[in-house]
């Protein structure tokens, strides 16, 4: 069925527009630009969840199929937009926490906002696009457009600190593309086509040593991309020295974009069944939770509290991919759910210690005394969301590390049980020490009063906003973690679809 | 059979000057060298003795070369060269706060 | 580690990778072997789908112009973040230039540079070149400016205002014709087809010019603004 859906054409192309836009809006005054900011993805989230809704009978029944074909409809280098199950969801997930990253990002962002917001918005039109393209060169230009578009806004603030982890950054990114496009070219090389669904029907027919060169490359570009230990010394100090709506976007939802794209990659388009026989899931998936323990241990000796928190997300997101590689429904499950747990955790996180560090001197854990009784609601807000991190019921922490021990366990695979476990002691005892430094009390007057009136007098009208996106991401953890069968109706159709990748082919190819 | 050879050749130094130089500037040569060697692998491999893809008016041509791995080639390089232009930018900004062009001598200000 | 222990090890290391590498790619089909006809397609009906009797033009910008507006918002992004990070509250400051000899001859071979950039551009869809190409030539008029008469004359010449206008209007030209392709044809940047005319000539292959000229602009006036904005950090020196 092609049908010709113009909305996926149309999240793509919104924001490139509305940040073409933004470049040129230095002599608007504030209060339009951000209007015109929160309207463009308040339209994008209006899509995506128009589009979920419309279709919700098809979404049930695992019969949901999009698609959109840039030019000629029968030729074979067309390039196609698609979007089944599994790309609903991430688009879902991902457009809704951007959205309440960039209300937060129009206070907390007090210069040079026109070229930050139209950065901004290229990165969310390369996200969609990344998430909805079904081509394997529009997928590399994406990929390397994020890494490029995200560059600049690491490097934000200009102290000789970010600037080198921004450079470090791209190094590291670019390098991983240029893995990338090699395996790309393998492909076409050896298949004649960039189409994913036509590269999946007949990737059977290369020998077998060129597939495990196309599939080592691939590895190598997304272990790059994705922290995982060896190659994660650039994820701290980037994470750590961007602004903090910055570091929600990194950390939270481009993490998990890529986790999409792993999946896009190694599930449909290259059957998992050619990583078993090849051997390699069983040792990405122990360097997955080398990787996991590794962040945890780290995360122990960081002074700074956004290091902290950078270290954290190494260890998640470890533990997330060596789930996903067990391959199993329950894997998917515990999988699926932690992603949609760990980008509101991870968000809600950075985004409240860049509203509490707003008053402090630095980033260090000594200066952050006497915080928790200056901005109390928000402390407490903060303080939730860790318990969230570390798996304490009824968040929904809790039940997305419980399903994924559960899949280890039902695995056999007790190193992984052992490092899920582990983990969440070591955020225990990680977190509890910066919120007990938070909790002393200041020894001299002077300095909490100040405090206190810094954060009346300048920002009192943004406080607010800033405020209720912290506590929205709150209450949506509560919600989530004490109403989680909601999720179970997307998460099992996504399960379907990366299970049965036929039904992707057959509809790319044949519509 | 050479073109794979003089690839390889040219994509390991590339990768040698990227990992283990410390100078700044020739990191970002080690890397352009890496994505030249590529573009070079790509155009070359896919070139089977034909005419250039381009039909001249009015004759009938006879075999042409591959088109499209020439242009995934030029988004390639213009891919490239948009990093090399925003790494050598952040190189003058570095430079501007520590006065050395050095990774190690970096690190060792900062940790 | 040892400095002398580590390098070797690295160098072993490659060295094994290109060995397996170089067995690997031996193994790769040769070009005329693949049964599936890469892009017979493309080369058959190339001209007869575009009229563009540049077979890599129609490629690079009909069958795959998603690609082509993906990478020219990419230079539009990089342009942006550059300027971000440059960015200074400094007012220029002029550099002396080159001598009389250069100054002469660059001033005779700067028209015919800038009319061989716009016969680039706008022939891309019958000989070879195309919108970056030209884009590229139409850039290097701006460095020259900058090295041979002092970087007050480029000031003046082109402010850093009208370069960002006219990379912006590259922009949205290809933005708009990829949306016009929406309402006239049923698919973004599908061919434009009431736009052409006979094959061969200036005008023809529907929207492909317009795109070219479109992305020249852009890339021309964006890899000046980064040229412009590396130089304003080393002003006080002359060339």
């Amino acid at each position: 069925m092609s049908l010709m859906n113009i909305e996926l054409i149309l999240l793509t192309v919104l924001p490139v527009l509305i940040a073409v836009f933004m470049c040129f809006s230095t002599n608007f005054n504030r209060h339009s630009r951000n209007f015109i900011a929160v309207m463009g993805v308040g339209i994008e989230l209006a899509l995506v969840i128009s589009l979920f809704v419309l279709n919700f009978e098809a979404v049930k029944n695992s019969n949901f199929f999009l698609q959109y074909t840039l030019g000629y409809t029968d030729t074979p280098f067309v390039i196609n937009l698609a979007m089944d199950n599994l790309s609903l969801f991430f688009s879902l997930i991902v457009t809704s926490a951007i959205f309440l990253i960039v209300i937060f990002s129009t206070q907390y962002i007090t210069a040079k906002e026109n070229i930050y917001f139209a950065l901004f918005f290229l990165v969310l039109a390369s996200i969609q696009g990344s998430i909805l393209t079904a081509d394997l060169f529009t997928l590399y230009l994406f990929i390397e457009a994020i890494t490029i578009f995200t560059t600049p806004l690491i490097s934000f603030e200009k102290t000789e600190e970010t600037t080198r982890a921004a450079m470090q950054y791209l190094f590291y990114g670019i390098t991983g593309g240029v893995f990338f496009f090699i395996s790309m070219i393998l492909i076409y090389f050896n298949l004649g086509t960039l189409k994913m669904a036509a590269v999946a029907e007949s990737f059977a027919l290369i020998s077998t040593p060129m597939q495990l060169t196309i599939i080592i490359f691939f590895l190598l570009a997304l272990i790059i991309k994705l922290g995982i230990f060896p190659i994660h010394f650039w994820l701290p100090r980037a994470h750590s020295a961007c602004p903090a709506p910055i570091s929600a976007l990194l950390s939270g939802v481009l993490l998990k974009v890529y986790l999409y794209i792993f999946m896009r990659l190694f599930w449909t388009m290259i059957a998992f069944d050619f990583l078993v026989e090849l051997h390699l899931s069983d040792f990405v998936l122990d360097l997955a939770l080398v990787s996991s323990l590794i962040g945890h241990v780290f995360a122990l000796q960081a002074d700074d509290l956004k290091k902290m928190l950078a270290y954290s997300s190494i260890g998640h997101i470890g533990m997330i991919l060596a789930v996903l590689l067990l391959n199993t429904e329950a894997a998917f499950y515990g999988g699926l759910l932690h992603i949609t747990a760990h980008l509101m955790m991870k968000s809600g996180l950075f985004l409240s210690s860049g509203y509490l560090l707003q008053t402090t001197l630095s980033h260090n854990i000594n200066d952050l005394r006497g915080i928790g009784h200056t901005n109390r609601l928000v402390f407490a807000a903060f303080i939730i969301i860790c318990l969230g991190t570390i798996g304490m019921p009824p968040l929904i922490g809790f039940v997305s590390k419980w399903y994924v021990l559960l899949a280890f366990l039902k695995a056999r695979h007790f190193f992984g049980a052992f490092v899920a476990a582990a983990g969440s002691i070591i955020a225990l005892i990680y977190y509890l020490r910066y919120i007990s430094h938070a909790y002393e009390t200041v020894k001299e007057d002077g300095k909490s009063i100040k405090e206190e009136l810094l954060s009346l007098k300048g920002f009192f009208s943004s406080t607010n906003k800033m405020k209720s996106v912290i506590y929205i991401f709150t209450i949506l953890i509560i919600i989530f973690g004490l109403g989680f069968k909601i999720l179970e109706m997307p998460i099992n159709t996504a399960i379907f679809e990366l299970l049965n990748p036929e039904k992707y082919i057959e509809l790319v190819l044949g519509g | 059979m050479l073109t794979n050879l003089i690839f390889i050749i040219l994509f390991m130094l590339g990768f040698y000057a990227l990992i283990m130089k410390t100078n700044l500037i020739k990191n970002v040569i080690g890397l352009n060298l890496m994505e030249a060697a590529i573009f070079f692998w790509v155009i070359s491999f896919s070139d089977i003795g034909g005419e250039v893809s381009i039909h001249k008016f009015g004759e009938t041509m006879g075999k042409f070369n591959d088109p499209v791995p020439q242009a995934l080639t030029l988004t390639g390089i213009v891919i490239g060269a948009s990093t090399a232009a925003l790494l050598l930018t952040l190189i003058i900004e570095l430079n501007k706060f520590s006065g050395t062009i050095d990774r190690d001598q970096i690190e060792e200000l900062n940790d | 580690m040892n400095k002398l222990v580590k390098k070797t090890l690295i160098t072993a290391v490659l060295a094994a990778a290109a060995f397996a590498l170089y067995y690997n790619f031996s193994l790769l089909p040769g070009y005329q072997d693949l049964e599936k006809g890469i892009s017979d397609y493309i080369i058959t009906y190339g001209l007869h789908d575009t009229g563009s009797l540049n077979l890599i033009t129609a490629v690079l910008y009909d069958y795959r112009a998603f690609d082509s507006l993906g990478e020219s918002t990419v230079i539009f992004g990089a342009v942006s973040g550059i300027v971000l990070i440059l960015s200074r509250k400094m007012l220029p400051v002029s550099s002396k230039g080159l001598s009389f000899i250069v100054k002469r001859t660059l001033g005779i071979m700067t028209p015919f540079i800038a009319l061989f950039g716009f016969y680039v551009i706008t022939h891309g869809h019958l000989s070879p070149g195309g919108g970056f190409q030209g884009g590229v030539i139409l850039a290097a008029i701006s460095i020259i400016f900058s090295i041979v008469y002092g970087s007050a004359f480029d000031y003046r010449r082109y402010s850093p205002q009208t370069k960002t206008v006219l990379e912006t209007g590259g922009a949205l030209t290809f933005l708009v014709i990829g949306l016009a392709g929406i309402v006239m044809e049923g698919a973004f940047l599908k061919n434009l087809g009431f736009l052409t005319a006979e094959r061969g000539t200036l005008i023809s292959a529907g929207s492909i010019p317009y795109i070219n000229i479109g992305v020249g602009f852009k890339v021309g006036a964006g890899l000046a603004i980064i040229f412009y904005s590396m130089i304003q950090k080393t002003f006080e020196e002359d060339f």
